[in-house]
């Protein structure tokens, strides 16, 4: 499947035209990770969004982070995403630092790396392809939010 | 049509998944959930579809709880 078509069935480009998608292609590039590769670090600086081809990541958190202990921050997994998912919107929403860590939990997971400036140039550039692609972030983080509250009501078993 | 579909695990807050499938899941589906065997228990639909997206809610509980 081409990258274009794998584009098109992500939620995040699937109301536009191949066209269009064409464009958004063009400006970023593949990746491949394997398992326990880190691919984006809470807190560093943020210039891409990723969308996930193939394979599976886990999304992680820093927890009980006390600034005068040393080591390590103990990470808690917060969810594991899948094809077709997104994750690096946050930042690309907000251009803040990485809210989470994403670590690749499957050998040759590959991923569509966009740059972040680059696809705000485009959507600055077609209100068009920037109305779809910033209503289908709002839509996909409303979906993360709903998943996790029901993840937290579910949590006492 | 492409399921979007979000699975938890009764129990454990940690576990949980969001994946695009091409066919739905349904109840008594076994799946893997982490490296957790699980048993899908509920479907629901999440949200109303929108265009050539379908978005679920899948409640699954660990095998071994099932028993």
């Amino acid at each position: 499947m081409s990258v274009t078509a794998l584009l098109h069935n992500s939620e995040l480009f699937s109301t536009l035209t191949p066209e269009q998608v064409e464009k958004i292609v063009a400006l970023g590039h593949q990746a491949t990770y394997n398992a326990r590769d880190v691919i984006i670090r809470e807190g560093d600086p943020s210039d891409e969004i990723y969308v996930i081809c193939s394979g599976m990541v886990e999304v992680e958190v820093a927890r009980g982070v006390i600034p005068d202990v040393s080591g390590p921050p103990r990470l808690a997994p917060l969810a594991r995403l899948g094809k077709g998912q997104v994750f690096g919107e946050i930042a690309l929403v907000d251009r803040g630092t990485r809210s989470a860590t994403v670590r690749c939990v499957k050998d040759g997971t590959m991923l569509y790396a966009i740059p972040r400036q680059a696809l705000w140039d485009l959507c600055d550039g077609d209100h068009t392809i920037g109305y779809v692609v910033m209503r289908n972030i709002a839509a996909d983080l409303a979906f993360k939010l709903r998943h996790r509250n029901l993840q937290m009501r579910l949590a006492g078993g | 049509m492409i399921y979007k579909v979000s699975y938890v695990v009764v129990g454990q807050p940690d576990l949980g998944e969001i994946v695009n499938l091409d066919t739905p899941p349904r109840v008594g589906d076994r799946v893997t959930l982490g490296d957790e065997p699980c048993e899908v228990i509920e479907v629901i639909d999440l949200i109303p579809p929108r265009e050539n997206f379908a978005y679920l809610h899948v409640t699954c509980r660990p095998i071994q709880k099932a028993r």
